[in-house]
């Protein structure tokens, strides 16, 4: 997977340009608009990160801009900006994805990821999700845990139901809190904590490993494997 | 912003003033027409006693001069008749026989001597008695039986007869009435055309008042590129337009500048927040479970803590400026409200607190969605900050006096007296030191940016008390009746 990097910051492209090769992307830096568009130019890519501050050239226009040349690769947006702005929305709508800084690196990840995955192909319209020996059947909202049926409230199942869409994978509470609640803010209080608590509280017995690992300071990963 | 339904015309200021206008063109027309119809009054009266006066002399000198033998009735007669023939501008009368003018003869004793009209001359002398008149100038005399008075000129023989010459003022009448009718439709047309040609005019000008005043109110809710329009005269209308615009011109210009700190002071601490931040989490990644790790989760906290009071303050200048950038749509308030305390009931349960909520109807309120839930979650954390284990905190959602109202009351206790003043201001802070904060200054800032209003209060019974009321969406479906929903 390529990616192209179009950031001005070098503090954030440095720790960007680590984390996405760690990720194992292979990666195009460019510090602004006009090299961007160059390299974007140059080779096809399967992604773009474009911050919206650059120095040369307003992001949304060189995404626009790139767009009208025939790039047509999906983008995450990266922005500092307060309000968003309405031309943002419709690259939302276009299936374009949109960060606010200071982000955490595992959402940049989870999101990069769900933008490549859904320029690939849509996901599979599925009744039935299965993770390990955890089954859940999405038209009738049962779960069924070894054979046996979990007690879950429609919270705790669209949580439960979130997660393993993404099992194996790191998710933020502010993940949760959009994909799950609807809600785009940090609430001041562990709220997402405790649901993540009461749900592990109906999952998980003595004698196995925990099936939802918290990771301090970045979110939750629901474990796919032993 | 037209006045859509009828009874709302009425009550516009174009049809009080075309009302007026109205008004003052029948007043006007009336007194000229008065004028009018005593001067033709006057004028006809003149010429029928001229011509009277004239007539009766003839008659009288040829009552005179004629011998008074056999053929005397029948020439006076003839005279007489003649004579109504010469009446001026009559008109065709409905009886064959003349009924218009009428000559009496008298002799000394008062008896009829020579009757030439319709009718008994008998009648008509006793009117004339009656009448009590004997002067030289023509009067009128009502006739018993006969509709419309006469005018009557007399003049006395030197045998001391008396003549008697007498003008149906029928036709005079006719003149007058037809004058009437003819005003009364000419003044209706005139008052009729005033009061439309006002009434276009001012409901105009007052139309481009009207778009003045919408636009300034649409303004004043949330777009400030938008200006009022102008009309291309030069005259009152056009400078209060002009006036307006070049007011907003500045007020947009203050806002942007706003907006333009605000955007460069959150980017200037964002990009190193977002850096710092970044590079802890790389960190984090290869030092995951040491003592170091701890220290590294932590510091990411406070960031993210550092970046949400950054976020809310800056929101806070915005909304206290009435310059925070609002996106309003209906939203249902009960739904979000219920979404919200789903979210932290848990987190509520756990520290010994319970909730429930009650929604009255649904509610549509016009509000930033987003907002919404940042104002709701920070009324939420504040009670979790603040009431001690063991409280209740109810929330009822409801349409009060045309507005969307949450009213949030806890068994708590109670904000001091010494907060309660300063309650909304940004940083208040209790006695008790955990403080207000930000939260209550945010809900207040943005609930009134949004068009709300917040009062706090204490309960009698103890507790605080909350009432948060935005503007209802204008919908058909504003507010519908629902059961009631009780949580945890």
């Amino acid at each position: 997977m390529r990616v192209l990097l179009i950031e001005d910051e070098a503090e954030i492209q440095d720790f960007l340009s680590r984390s996405l090769t760690e990720a194992g992307y292979e990666l195009d830096v460019a510090p602004d608009a006009a090299t961007g568009e160059r390299l974007a130019l140059a080779q096809p890519h399967d992604a773009l990160i474009v911050d919206l501050g650059l120095p040369d050239m307003d992001g949304i226009a060189l995404i626009l801009r790139l767009r009208r040349l025939g790039v047509s690769c999906p983008v995450l947006i990266l922005s500092a900006r307060r309000s968003v702005d309405d031309r943002v929305r419709g690259l939302e709508q276009g299936g374009d994805d949109y960060l606010v800084k200071p982000f955490a690196l595992a959402e940049l990840l989870a999101r990069l990821r769900n933008l490549l995955r859904r320029s690939i192909q849509p996901p599979p319209e599925t009744t039935r999700l299965r993770v390990r020996d955890l089954e859940l059947d999405l038209l009738r909202r049962e779960v069924h845990l070894s054979g046996e049926t979990l007690d879950l409230t429609h919270q705790e199942f669209a949580l439960l139901e979130y997660l393993c869409r993404n099992a194996g994978r790191v998710v933020t509470r502010s993940m949760i809190l959009e994909e799950v609640w609807g809600m785009k803010f940090q609430p001041e209080t562990n709220v997402v904590d405790v649901h993540i608590y009461r749900l592990r509280g109906k999952l998980d017995t003595p004698e196995r490993e925990p099936m939802i690992r918290t990771l301090r300071g970045v979110g939750y990963v629901f474990r796919d494997r032993d | 912003m037209s006045s859509g339904t009828g009874t709302e015309r009425f009550h516009t200021a174009a049809w009080r003033i075309s009302m007026w206008a109205g008004a003052a063109f029948a007043c006007g027309t009336l007194l000229v027409f008065i004028s009018l119809h005593r001067f033709v009054a006057d004028d006809i009266q003149r010429r029928s006693d001229a011509w009277l006066t004239g007539e009766v002399q003839v008659l009288s000198d040829v009552a005179e001069e004629t011998p008074r033998d056999r053929r005397y009735s029948a020439v006076v007669s003839e005279v007489a008749e003649l004579a109504s023939r010469e009446v001026p501008n009559r008109l065709r009368s409905s009886s064959p026989t003349n009924d218009s003018v009428f000559f009496l003869q008298t002799d000394e004793q008062g008896h009829v001597e020579l009757w030439v009209g319709a009718g008994d001359g008998g009648t008509f002398l006793q009117a004339i008695r009656a009448a009590r008149w004997q002067s030289d100038v023509p009067a009128d005399i009502r006739v018993q039986g006969s509709g419309v008075p006469f005018r009557v000129a007399s003049v006395s023989t030197e045998d001391g007869a008396h003549i008697y010459l007498g003008l149906s003022e029928r036709d005079e009448l006719h003149v007058l009435r037809s004058l009437r009718m003819r005003f009364i439709a000419i003044g209706a047309i005139i008052v009729g055309f005033g009061f439309l040609i006002v009434f276009a005019a001012t409901w105009r000008m007052l139309r481009q008042v009207q778009h003045i005043t919408a636009a300034a109110s649409r303004i004043g809710q949330s777009d400030i590129r938008t200006r009022v329009p102008v009309s291309g005269r030069h005259d009152e209308i056009g400078l209060l337009s002009t006036t307006l615009n070049g007011m907003l011109d500045r007020i947009e210009s203050a806002m942007h500048q706003l907006h333009t700190i605000t955007d460069s002071v959150a980017h200037d601490l964002r990009s190193p927040l977002t850096a710092v931040r970044g590079k802890l989490e790389l960190a984090l990644a290869s030092d995951v479970d040491s003592e170091a790790g701890e220290q590294i989760v932590s510091a990411i906290e406070e960031l993210d803590r550092l970046n949400r009071v950054l976020t809310t303050s800056l929101d806070v200048a915005e909304a206290d400026a009435n310059a925070l950038r609002l996106r309003c749509e209906p939203v249902e308030l009960g739904a979000v409200v219920q979404s919200l305390v789903e979210l932290y009931e848990p987190s509520m349960a756990e520290r010994n607190l319970r909730i429930s909520l009650r929604r009255e109807a649904l509610v549509y309120a016009l509000v930033d969605p987003a907002l919404l839930h940042r104002l709701i979650a920070n009324l939420l954390d504040n009670e979790m900050k603040h009431i001690p284990t063991g409280s209740h905190v109810s929330v009822l959602v409801q349409g009060l006096e045309g507005q969307a109202a949450m009213v949030w009351e806890d068994d708590g206790p109670g904000f001091g007296e010494e907060v309660r003043a300063q309650l909304f201001e940004a940083r208040a802070k209790g006695s008790r030191s955990a403080g207000y904060g930000l939260g209550l200054a945010f809900v207040h800032a943005v609930t009134r940016a949004q068009g709300g209003t917040v009062m706090a209060s204490n309960r009698p019974e103890g507790g605080a008390r909350l009432v948060v009321t935005l503007p209802l969406a204008h919908g058909p479906q504003s507010s519908a009746p629902l059961r009631d929903v009780i949580l945890a």
